[in-house]
């Protein structure tokens, strides 16, 4: 995989020449991106620049993504979606004759609330009797997590970040309640799967190939199937889950607010083409850059606020153009993977051409007791133009925070605010929020 | 240009190739026992709708 001029190519080696021809001439390529299951690739002719390869067969460009999602940013549906997609592909693919040959949770991304392959090389050719090498791979980028998350919380799938590879199995049973062995999908592809590798792994080789029918391959992607229809997230109810049925606004400056974001957004030249929504909930105001035709990340912290965003995305199916997803701001994703480089941090996926972060720096400098100027630094990294609203210590939502701990926040104040960010922007325009002590700022990136 | 550190091994695991050919012969038989019931019912139904 290269990157040249802001352009993402891939090698395609003789190695695996048979497989991508036969990929394309049996109609499977044409058939996934007809039903918008894989992204699209062009065959680059003219790759001068590239380094000469004897290995090379061809270089084709996939279609590039507006952002790039990772697992551990995903909400239990979002997990469970990728994974069915994955299935869902995979039987494709044996009707035509070929398999999926790897599972990796990354090679899925999500357009909007839709998920996507985006990996074209995934596919070999077929041969009766071959069982799928990708079914462990399947089982712990998918089925353990979403088992566990089942059980416990949605928060285990930020964990995945420790685990670029899935979680192990072994260790997946261990953090499975008892009665998980109960459910007859879990039994077969959690428990007996961790006790086969258990048992045959550490023999180097099998004496005699194991030979899988395609009526069985079949039933096995059934049966996976069926056990992740039968996971569903835990219904749990968390501080931020029901933010906008239990706010603080009145009718009046909720409706003011909503309309000063907006103007805000349509003045900023030239459109914006990427929004981050920092602090999103369930993405309320996030549908604003959306209807504006900005492709929009939605970001939260609280992974049901997240969930019940892409719910409502997926449920009315209103804007293909906004991806919930979640993330602490207070401790964003970092670089991943062999040398720092095979997962992009949140800042290098950056910046946005707009971020909002509307009734959030309250929870940043009071709720974690960071200081204005470094949020003001760090969100200037983020984003071209910030529409931030400033809510002040007479809120009741800041008081509220106040309540159980020491005002030590002495600083915390609308011109302290104003000069931390000038340090870093230029106002553009601010206005208050009607019926309310709040105020929202315009602000551009100082170059 | 540069290029890309996007690196991956997959290893089957000797075990995950026996235990998904035990799962997958049960799951087969299910599949293709409820494909010939499927189809049975559909050849029962047609001939009965060709009796009326």
């Amino acid at each position: 995989m290269f990157e040249k001029n802001g352009q993402l190519l891939r090698q395609i080696n003789k190695a695996g020449q048979a497989d991508f021809d036969y990929f394309l001439s049996c109609g499977l390529y044409n058939k996934l991106t007809e039903l918008k299951w894989l992204i699209p690739h062009t065959e680059v002719k003219n790759y001068a620049g590239l380094p000469a390869d004897p290995m090379r067969y061809k270089v084709i460009q996939p279609q590039r993504l507006p952002f790039v999602s990772y697992p551990y940013e995903w909400t239990f549906d979002q997990l469970k979606d990728a994974a069915l997609l994955t299935l869902k592909i995979q039987a494709l693919a044996l009707s035509r004759g070929m398999i999926l040959k790897d599972a990796s949770a990354y090679n899925v991304q999500f357009v909007g609330h839709k998920p996507v392959l985006i990996d074209s090389l995934s596919f070999s050719i077929y041969e009766i009797g071959t069982p799928w090498k990708a079914y462990r791979q399947f089982c712990e980028h998918f089925v353990a997590p979403l088992a566990i998350a089942y059980y416990g919380s949605p928060q285990i799938i930020r964990t995945l970040s420790a685990f670029l590879d899935g979680l192990p199995l072994e260790m997946a049973v261990r953090l499975l309640p008892q009665r998980a062995r109960f459910k007859k999908g879990l039994l077969a592809h959690l428990y007996m799967h961790s006790s086969a590798q258990r048992r045959y792994n550490a023999r180097p080789t099998l004496a005699k190939p194991r030979k899988i029918s395609s009526w069985a391959l079949q039933g096995l992607i059934g049966s996976l199937e069926k056990c992740l229809q039968a996971l569903r997230p835990p219904d749990l109810k968390t501080e931020w889950g029901e933010y906008y049925s239990d706010t603080n606004y009145t009718k009046t400056s909720f409706k003011a607010k909503r309309q000063i974001v907006k103007t805000m957004l349509k003045q900023i030249s030239p459109r914006p083409k990427i929004v981050w929504d920092l602090g999103a909930n369930d993405g309320t105001f996030s549908s604003l850059a959306a209807e504006l035709g900005a492709y929009t990340v939605a970001f939260d912290i609280d992974p049901m606020a997240v969930a019940s965003n892409y719910r409502q995305l997926k449920a009315h199916s209103s804007y293909g153009n906004m991806l919930p997803l979640v993330s602490d701001l207070t401790n964003p994703s970092p670089a991943l993977g062999w040398a720092h480089a095979e997962r992009h941090s949140l800042l290098q996926r950056g910046p946005a051409d707009v971020a909002l972060a509307l009734a959030l720096i309250h929870h940043l400098a009071v709720g974690n007791n960071l200081p204005l100027s470094k949020i003001a630094d760090f969100m200037s990294k983020l984003c071209q133009y910030l529409i931030i609203e400033f809510v002040p210590k007479s809120d009741s939502k800041v008081r509220l925070l106040l309540s159980s701990r020491e005002d030590i926040f002495k600083q915390y104040d609308i011109a302290h605010f104003e000069k931390a960010f000038a340090d870093y922007f230029e106002l553009v325009k601010h206005e208050k929020v009607l019926g309310s002590h709040r105020a929202v700022y315009l602000y551009k990136v100082k170059s | 240009m540069r290029l890309l550190n996007l690196f991956g091994y997959l290893d089957p695991g000797s075990g995950s190739i026996i235990i998904q050919s035990i799962i997958g012969i049960f799951a087969g038989i299910g599949l293709f026992g409820r494909k010939v019931i499927a189809s049975t019912l559909g050849k029962i139904r047609k001939f009965l709708a060709r009796l009326k």
